[in-house]
């Protein structure tokens, strides 16, 4: 994977906020994507009931994990696939590795997989000095330009016309107009000479069906069926978590994926292979190869904060609603996995906390991902916890863990809180300007783009007593309007019986 | 802005004869510690604020971030402490963010205010999202005489303040506010409301250091500025 | 069934990583992490398929196709209505004459061998799915048009249905320019559900090795969120429903 500028996220992002072009086009792409999907789902209707039925056949499955993925590997292999169980990258490596050797292959088409990605499966291949192509078109173009890519459905989603003309005008020798259509033909010439020639096919998974361990993938342009009928070997990646039991289960997946990843009813394409070609068929591969992949994600499995995560059908809604990935676009996240859903998982896939730096950080917890995911997993609330996981694993910085020591000794007692705001209004009156403070310092980066604003000079705390003479004063009912105290006893009557929820949403 | 909002959330209150009172030990709900992952910290400040509105019959906040806070993250923050959990989800029944109160409970959409300007509402992200606060503050600000409301343009977008993820990934947060309030300015609007404290002092603050004419003023405020003018 | 059956890897380095041991140490592992023993009965799925709203949805056959007509259309796709296979006969001639197609392939479907094309265009390629030849990717791949039959539609989503089987190449779906498919009536479901269900309900060595849902002309977004048509699967594809 190519690497981007700075170690931290807080590094390639400032980076990526100064390129006007990326923030426009992720901001462009996004938005309509994010319409896009509004309008689908509203068109659907009952989004709410089919967001909650596709969460629960995600956790059944989740939950029974050891009996359906068994059930799929069995079924697979009696179908005649050759199902392999790797832990890890190096294990997925060996696996490859000899698959390639044993077929002599020369060249490998890919179709999208972000398993793939994760795996540095085409790093493997290059060192084998076996071509690996990537047929998807946006895909294509950036593996072209030797860099990641920055969005789980659009992975060019950083580039333009133009840059994408220049790119292509390389492989074809000749000047390429940046016009969609020229740059789309030339593409589709190329790989068909590609497709037809490789000996191996490799392809994600978007479901595994279990109960018939047929392979499931969704896409748009017709690579991923060209990678798993005209190449002799398909090799077929899937994270362990992408069960799902039936059929019957795959209409709500089907529901839900396009209509949240594209805004479609259904991709222009929806294949189910089960098995290589049976033998008297006149094409699909040979053989079949599916690899299932754990890399971290077993870690989830049992834990009550994290196991949602593998509900997750990785369809970049919550990329699209992201406010921060509407800025800082894909690359800024340093992980095959961005957005929201990258800022988790990465983390989560990781063996101790220490290992990620500041990737769980680049939130401001909004929620709009857990609200546009469509199977409702936390990441809010996931983000929050990582934290957690980091600061008792006593990696955070020394700094920031004397701050809250601090804020909570101040929080912890009001008096000293009191005590904290009066010594703050002394020092403050050499800064302070028209109500608001300018300083640097720690909270420099807060003031960069904003003033402070100044502690008041009156606290809330000093000025109840005031407030509740002058109060008593003012012309009021002397006791509680009748009917507003009516109804607040009642609240509090369904409230004893265990009816009440206070202010908040019914969970 | 704090007192002020404090200030006018009691007065409103008041007029319907609703007595606040104020708990002299009263802190911070602790969100900031709670959200860099300080739970510890967190804790303490939750347990002084349990402690401290223990025998209240409804408490009242003027944001929408500290009240998702008690109803979403209490719970879990004492899940291994059956008894302060027991008083976390007390609170939480309890605890109404200021216009829930005012429009649910009180049944109050009118408060008699006049309020002749041209106004834009941000809907904070954890009201919205953590709360289910939808039409409660349209509710309110419909009512007012002589306002006018004009939409806000990708009104859902967070103004990026996020407590600590300002000054941690400030960078990242300033781009936010300055969309934000890109947007309110295209709106023409004289004053921008909303109902978070923590929203507000964040829009208010970029557009206080850019010099911008707009006022930002939290619900309440302008409601009481409303039914004194 | 499949010839590679029981090849599995023998003596072959990668072979523990397909064994039964591996397997059975995962499917242990999982279960110890979720705390509980292993699970090897089937468990209850209380939430199995689409919610129940869902499975009451219907329509009435001429609703059927008119709403799978509208979607196809919408998707960029051409549909007409044809009263039989006759009129698909004359619509393919007339079809190759004016797109002046040099090849075109046909699924080994009895509707449309008896179509007779072959006798009708002499000066044209007309060349009909044989597995037991050599090189059919090829024939494919060097086609204008290919023809097939659909074994189901689904009205909702504006979707076709092919099954592999030897006669019917899952190229020819593929490879070729233009799809011409042809979608008898009496197969287009309301929607999806039936189909899938039809799947789940198959024995298992029955099910095909590629069942393909097809909905719309093959396109991509990827350049500045920029629709194009047939950037690898066709980019003209027609929905013929007869009856
Ligand atoms: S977390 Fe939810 S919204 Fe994000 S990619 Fe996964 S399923 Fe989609």
């Amino acid at each position: 994977m190519a690497e981007t500028a700075g170690s931290s996220v807080k590094a390639r992002s400032k980076q990526a906020l100064q390129d006007d072009f990326l923030r426009k086009a992720v901001k462009f792409t996004t938005e309509r994507l994010k319409n896009g999907k509004r309008k689908a789902t509203e068109e659907h209707g009952n989004w709410e009931e089919w967001r909650e039925r596709g969460r629960q056949i995600r956790l059944h499955t989740i939950a029974h994990l050891d009996y359906y993925l068994n059930l799929f590997a069995d079924n697979a292999r009696k179908a005649g696939a050759q199902v392999y169980f790797a832990r890890d990258a190096a294990e997925a490596a060996v696996i490859t590795r000899e698959i390639v050797r044993e077929k002599q292959a020369r060249s490998v088409v890919k179709s999208k997989s972000m398993v793939t990605e994760e795996l540095h499966i085409n790093h493997v291949l290059e060192e084998m000095d076996v071509a690996a192509i990537e047929t998807d078109l946006g895909e294509y173009i950036i593996q072209l330009a030797h860099e990641p890519p920055s969005h789980i459905i659009i992975p060019a989603i950083h580039k333009n016309k133009q840059q994408i003309a220049e790119v292509l005008s390389e492989v074809a020798g000749e000047r390429l107009e940046p016009d969609t259509q020229v740059l789309a033909g030339f593409v589709r010439r190329k790989l068909r000479e590609q497709f037809l020639a490789a000996e191996i096919g490799m392809t994600g998974c978007n479901f595994a069906i279990a109960e018939t361990g047929s392979i499931v993938i969704f896409e748009n342009e017709g690579n991923a069926r060209m990678c798993s009928t005209l190449p002799k070997t398909q090799i077929t990646f899937m994270g362990m978590e992408r069960i799902i039991p039936s059929f019957e289960d795959l209409e709500v997946m089907a529901t839900l994926l396009p209509r949240s990843a594209t805004g479609q009813k259904l991709t222009a394409y929806m294949s189910a292979i089960t098995g290589p070609r049976r033998t008297a068929d006149g094409d699909g591969p040979e053989e079949l190869h599916i690899i299932i992949i754990d890399n971290g994600r077993s870690r989830q499995l049992g834990d009550p904060d994290f196991q949602e995560l593998l509900n997750c059908i990785r369809c970049g809604a919550c990329l699209n609603v992201c406010p921060v990935y509407r800025h800082i676009g894909g690359h800024s996240y340093g992980s095959v996995y961005s957005g929201p859903i990258g800022a988790v998982l990465t983390p989560a896939l990781m063996e101790d906390p220490s290992e990620w730096q500041d990737i769980a950080y680049a939130s401001s917890l909004c929620g709009a991902c857990w609200e546009a995911c469509p199977v409702k997993i936390p990441l809010h609330d996931m983000l929050v916890y990582l934290r957690n996981r980091k600061v008792e694993s006593g990696t955070t910085p020394t700094a920031e863990q004397v701050m809250f020591k601090g804020f909570n000794y101040m929080m912890s007692d009001h008096r000293r809180m009191e005590r904290f705001l009066r010594l703050g209004k002394v020092g403050q009156k050499f800064v302070a300007r028209d109500g608001y403070i300018r300083i640097k310092g720690p909270l420099k980066g807060w003031t960069n783009y904003r003033d402070l604003p100044e502690i008041p000079k009156q606290s809330f705390r000093d000025r109840w007593k005031e407030l509740q003479v002058e109060i008593a004063q003012q012309p009021r009912p002397k006791t509680m309007i009748q009917d507003i105290e009516q109804r607040m006893r009642k609240v509090l009557e369904e409230r004893s019986k265990g009816g009440g929820s206070g202010g908040g949403h019914q969970e | 802005m704090y007192p002020r909002v404090g200030e006018a959330m009691v007065r409103i209150l008041a007029r319907y004869g609703v007595q606040l009172d104020f708990p002299k030990v009263q802190t911070c709900c602790g969100q900031p510690a709670f959200n860099s992952g300080y739970w510890d910290d967190a804790r303490a400040s939750a347990r002084t604020l349990l402690e401290a509105f223990d025998d209240s019959d409804f408490v009242i906040a003027p944001s929408g971030s500290c009240t998702g806070m008690i109803h979403h993250y209490y719970p879990k923050l004492f899940e291994n402490d059956p008894a302060m959990l027991d008083k976390a989800v007390r609170l939480k029944e309890k605890t109404y963010e200021f216009s829930q109160f005012l429009v649910n409970v009180l049944g109050v959409e009118d408060v008699g205010a006049t309020f002749p300007h041209k106004v834009t509402y941000h809907p904070s992200c954890h009201g919205t999202r953590l709360l289910g606060i939808k039409d409660e503050p349209m509710k309110l600000l419909q009512h007012v005489r002589g306002l006018e409301l004009v939409p806000l343009p990708d009104a859902e977008l967070c103004c990026g303040f996020g407590g600590t993820f300002a000054v941690k990934m400030s960078d990242i947060s300033g781009a936010m506010v300055s969309e934000k309030v890109h947007n309110v300015e295209s709106t023409g609007a004289e004053v921008l409301v909303g109902i978070d404290m923590g929203c507000l002092m964040n829009i208010s603050g970029n557009i206080h250091a850019e010099g911008k004419p707009i006022r930002v003023m939290h619900l309440a405020e302008l409601l009481n500025e409303g039914v004194s003018s | 069934m499949a010839d590679t059956r029981n090849k599995q890897g023998s003596g072959k380095a990668r072979a523990i990583y397909a064994s039964k041991e591996r397997q059975d140490e995962w499917m242990q592992a999982i279960a110890d992490r979720l705390g509980r023993p292993r699970i090897t009965e089937m468990p209850q799925h209380p939430f199995r398929g689409a919610p129940d709203f869902w499975r009451a949805y219907d329509l009435q056959q001429e609703e059927r196709i008119n709403l799978f007509m509208n979607n196809w259309t919408n998707l960029g796709g051409h549909a007409f209505r044809m009263s039989s296979m006759e009129e698909v006969g004359r619509f393919l001639l007339d079809f190759v004459r004016e797109t002046g197609a040099q090849k075109l392939l046909m699924q080994r479907q009895p509707e449309l061998m008896g179509l007779g094309l072959a006798e009708a265009l002499h000066d044209v390629e007309c060349t009909v799915w044989d597995s037991s030849a050599e090189e059919m990717i090829d024939e494919a791949a060097q086609a204008d048009i290919g023809v097939v039959v659909v074994d189901h539609a689904a009205a909702y989503t504006g979707t076709i249905v092919v099954l592999s089987s030897p006669d019917k190449g899952r190229s020819t779906s593929l490879l070729p320019r233009a799809l011409v498919a042809v979608v008898p009536a009496s197969a287009i479901e309301a929607s999806l559900g039936p189909i899938l269900k039809g799947l789940d309900a198959r024995p298992k060595d029955q099910l095909p090795a590629g069942v393909h849902f097809i909905t719309g002309p093959s396109r991509s977004s990827d350049i500045e969120n920029d629709l194009t048509i047939g950037v690898h699967g066709p980019g003209i594809v027609y929905a013929l429903v007869v009856g």
